[in-house]
């Protein structure tokens, strides 16, 4: 128990940053600044990409900008973490209320997504009313095969959540490790059909002898896509790392359902994604 | 005009810039909490809710903050020196509009790295455009949300204390990115201040070059736009933060007594907006994404073979309607919850109030192909939005109808916040109506992309908007700064930025009636209307364009020098007990004076505006 948490008890006021750097103050943290920054250097790096291609800044700033900015982002991300859930995982109060709070907090930022993707899909049902000329024959086993395992992905980590919440601990994370690694095999099963598309059919942005109107559509959309189930899979890993570390319990189990809910969420989309890409793009 | 002109405008900015030094000198200073010597010594600091402990010293503090108020402060600091930025924009577009022929911008071009002065201005109505809504509108609402859900709601901070200091840290780099066209322009001749206009609409936004011609190939392309695009969707996903937070809290984080049914007016809004925010700003985002590939990976989302312009203005207008009410429903919610305070009720039909803003809220997404009636969509598209658009009038009609009865018979008070908010009334009624005009088809067709557009949006985000945003000002300057402000400076602002809102805004409204274009740097060419009462016209805007200028140099120094010296006030600077309008702030003010008190500090004579 830190100074700043037993003085700021009365009114029932909380602190929201009690263990954190700097350490002795409850409404404190350098980590969003920390990693606002490297958000910051991000965007900035990406600008400075756009200027190399104008032929004003060289490669090199470009980089140096983008490692520098990339590292800066994830150290602040993993002291927010670290400092935020993991440190005091155990002495947090396992109430209702914080679980209510980020439960809210994954559910709006679900919204968000819903209009995130949903320029692309209009783009592409808006380009469809008209035609979009040649289209490259999509739908085979390759796609058959990741729709059934990012399917199966939802199942086991619905079922690694509630055998956590049934005690069954081995279970738990044994179903989490299949989830990860369904995810990870999706990832490079997307890799491989952009290969066989960009290499070997001829299917890519910017050239071939296919429509560039429908491949910016499906482009834009498979690899939006493809970042999300990405992000899920870190997520999924962080959460595994942490069960094998011990956290986690049925009392304690607010950062599972949460990433649980992402995972259903990639996996609805991709569902949205094989009907009407896959297997509706030949559909007259 | 060159020469003068530049030092007078250099000077200006010397003086801007020396108060904001001047000010986050002492802000480093300000209220500073003493760090315990020795984390875990176990000496308590004080006995208050709010000890001093909790915050590292100077200017640590403001860097590290988490507390809801303190980022809030910084919203508002950020979203004055943006108003400041956007100001100076169009007061050098007003003074290049005093005559027909190109001058003022054309002596400025040259310095500022810009190839000619109708370029200039371009960049300057771009720069104005979006820094007043992306920069200063929408962080100005979250300096109020921020500071005064959690207090309202009663809460201890917001839902995730973190993500808000992020969201707010994001800002700055959005801003120097937005910005980043007038910063390099002067030393790359390929690179200008991005002159796409704040719609974004291809093929300005996808091919135009540094000199505003067309590009043929990616090299030649303006990056100003380009920089521009990414501090806009940095800001935009800042903004989606900002949303999920205050979602998050008000659905989560609400007092053991307050219900649903005890949610403040001003929390309502703010979820409402919340909730358009969650759903337009990403999808304005992925607009922004694709218009960049398109720029530089040779997509075609926005060309003529892909969805073209339309499809891009109506992704635009899907976000960019929405945003309207983002920008103009919290203003409601505060000029719903100050109005009535000073009129000695409560605020007329609660409930209404509350149902007209959800309903603005959900009608906010049927009404974007208004803004496109004069592209050739098809007719039975248009019919349904003008139907929508029109019907939207009604629960801001209700609105206004409830601010006008809470004022009725009521015991008025007219305080400088009091009369911001009448102001507020008056001027939405302007700027409401002559929206109405423009939901009509045939009336849009005939005043599309003239100045009566622009006299009707500026009457809401400045009639309107700012008005309520000086309001909240003025009424929660005693609550943040524990001061009151001076009274007879508070009452020249609001005279002088009435008057010269309504000089400014009606007299474009009648350019608008008498043909001319919007966003024109020149109308020496203009055939539509004798350009002797166009004139007239443009140098009553202009006039009233600097009247405002003068108005909120004013408000600036009465708040910092207020700030500075201004007389400390007591628990109810406003006399609300008195007529039983007492609300949940005060509350909490009374609770921070009270451990002030007992921790050394002088109580002085209370001051109010009454």
């Amino acid at each position: 128990m830190t100074v700043a948490e037993e003085s700021g008890d009365d009114h029932g006021h909380h602190l929201p940053a009690v263990e954190d750097w700097p350490r002795g103050f409850g409404e404190a943290s350098w980590w969003p600044f920390v990693a606002a920054l490297g958000a910051g250097g991000i965007y900035l790096g990406a600008a400075l990409y756009v200027l190399v291609s104008r032929n004003i800044v060289s490669y090199g700033v470009f980089a140096g900008a983008a490692i520098l900015s990339t590292l800066l982002f994830l150290v602040g991300l993993f002291g927010w973490l670290y400092h935020a859930f993991i440190v005091s995982f155990w002495e947090r109060g396992a109430d209702e209320h914080s679980a209510h709070k980020l439960r809210w907090g994954m559910v709006a930022f679900l919204g968000s997504e819903v209009a995130t993707f949903s320029a692309g899909f209009v783009y592409y049902f808006f380009v469809r009313v008209g035609d979009v000329g040649e289209v490259p024959h999509l739908f085979g086993s390759l796609v058959i095969v990741n729709t059934a395992l990012l399917v199966a992905s939802s199942f086991t980590i619905h079922f690694a959540h509630t055998s956590l919440l049934k005690g069954n601990r081995k279970r738990f994370i044994g179903l989490l490790g299949a989830t990860l690694v369904l995810g990870l095999v999706f990832i490079a099963g997307q890799v491989y059909e952009y290969y066989e598309f960009i290499v070997h059919e001829g299917f890519a942005l910017g050239s071939g002898e296919f429509s560039q109107v429908f491949a910016s559509g499906f482009y834009a959309l498979t690899g939006l896509h493809g970042l999300h189930v990405s992000l899920g899979a870190v997520l999924i890993g962080i959460v595994f790392v942490r069960a094998l570390r011990g956290q986690y319990s049925a009392e304690r189990h607010v950062s599972v359902s949460t990433v649980s809910m992402y995972w259903h969420f990639v996996d609805i989309v991709w569902i949205f994604l094989v009907v009407v890409l896959y297997v509706g793009a030949p559909v007259a | 005009m060159d020469i003068s002109g530049q030092i007078v405008l250099t000077a200006l900015m010397a003086v801007f810039l020396f108060g904001v030094v001047l000010f986050l000198a002492r802000a480093a200073d300000w209220r500073t909490y003493t760090p315990l010597a020795g984390a875990g010594s176990g000496i308590v600091s004080r006995e208050g809710g709010y000890g001093h402990a909790e915050k590292p010293a100077g200017i640590f503090r403001w860097l590290t903050t988490v507390d809801h108020k303190d980022i809030g402060i910084l919203y508002g600091v950020y979203a004055i020196l943006a108003f400041a930025w956007g100001g100076i924009a169009v007061i050098i577009m007003r003074a290049e509009l005093i005559t027909p022929g190109i001058d003022v911008t054309q002596a400025l071009a040259s310095s500022m790295g810009v190839s000619n002065g109708q370029n200039l201005y371009n960049g300057l109505l771009t720069s104005h455009g979006i820094t007043m809504l992306f920069l200063f509108g929408t962080p100005i609402l979250a300096a109020f949300s921020n500071y005064l859900v959690p207090l309202l709601i009663d809460a201890d901070d917001m839902a995730f204390p973190r993500i808000n200091a992020i969201a707010f840290w994001m800002l700055p780099p959005g801003a120097v990115l937005i910005w980043a066209g007038f910063f390099i322009a002067p030393f790359v001749d390929s690179v200008a201040p991005s002159m796409a206009s704040w719609t974004m609409y291809p093929p300005q936004s996808t091919a135009q070059t540094a000199q505003g011609g067309a590009a043929s190939t990616i090299s030649q392309l303006n990056a100003g736009t380009d920089l521009m695009l990414l501090g806009l969707h940095l800001t935009g996903v800042s903004a989606t933060m900002g949303a999920i937070n205050f979602i998050a809290t008000i659905f989560a984080e609400r007092g053991p007594d307050v219900g649903w049914d005890k949610l403040d007016i001003f929390s309502w809004t703010i979820l409402t907006q919340s909730a358009l925010i969650l759903f337009s700003f990403p999808l304005l985002g992925s607009a922004l994404v694709m218009l960049l590939l398109d720029r530089n990976f040779a997509t075609t989302f926005f060309t003529t073979d892909g969805g073209g312009t339309i499809l891009y203005q109506h992704l635009f207008w899907f976000f960019g309607h929405p945003e309207v009410y983002i920008l103009v429903l919290p203003p409601m919610g505060i000029i719903s919850y100050v109005l009535p305070r000073f009129s000695g009720r409560k605020l007329f039909g609660f409930k209404f109030v509350v149902y007209s803003t959800l309903a603005i809220g959900v009608l906010s997404f049927g009404v974007w192909a208004h803004h496109m009636f004069s592209t050739g969509i098809d007719p039975r598209i248009r019919a349904s939005f003008m139907a929508v658009s029109l019907a939207i009038a009604i629960p801001s009609a209700v609105k206004t109808f409830n601010w006008i009865t809470t004022m009725w018979n009521g015991k008025i008070r007219l305080t400088t916040p009091m009369l911001f908010c009448i102001g507020f009334v008056g001027n939405f009624i302007i700027g409401g109506v002559t929206g109405v005009f423009l939901a009509s088809i045939p009336v849009d067709l005939i005043l599309h992309d003239t100045y009566y557009v622009v006299g009707h949006f500026h009457y809401v985000i400045m009639g309107a908007i700012a008005f309520a945003v000086f309001a909240g000002v003025y009424y929660w300057f005693p609550l943040v700064t524990g001061r009151m402000y001076q009274v007879t400076l508070a009452k020249a602002h609001f005279w002088l930025t009435m008057v010269g809102t309504n000089l400014t805004f009606f007299a474009m409204i009648l350019m608008g009636y008498a043909g001319m274009p919007r966003r024109y740097a020149t109308y020496n060419l203009i055939t539509v209307g004798p350009i002797d009462f166009i004139q007239l016209l443009h140098v009553l805007a202009t006039v009233g364009a600097f009247i405002l200028l003068v108005a909120q140099i004013i408000w600036l120094w009465n708040m910092v020098q207020s700030y500075l010296e201004g007389p400390r006030v007591g628990p109810d600077p406003w006399n609300l007990e008195e007529d039983g309008v007492d609300s949940r702030e005060w509350d909490w003010f009374e609770d921070r004076l009270d451990t002030a008190l007992t921790d050394g500090g002088e109580p002085e004579d209370a001051e109010t505006d009454a």
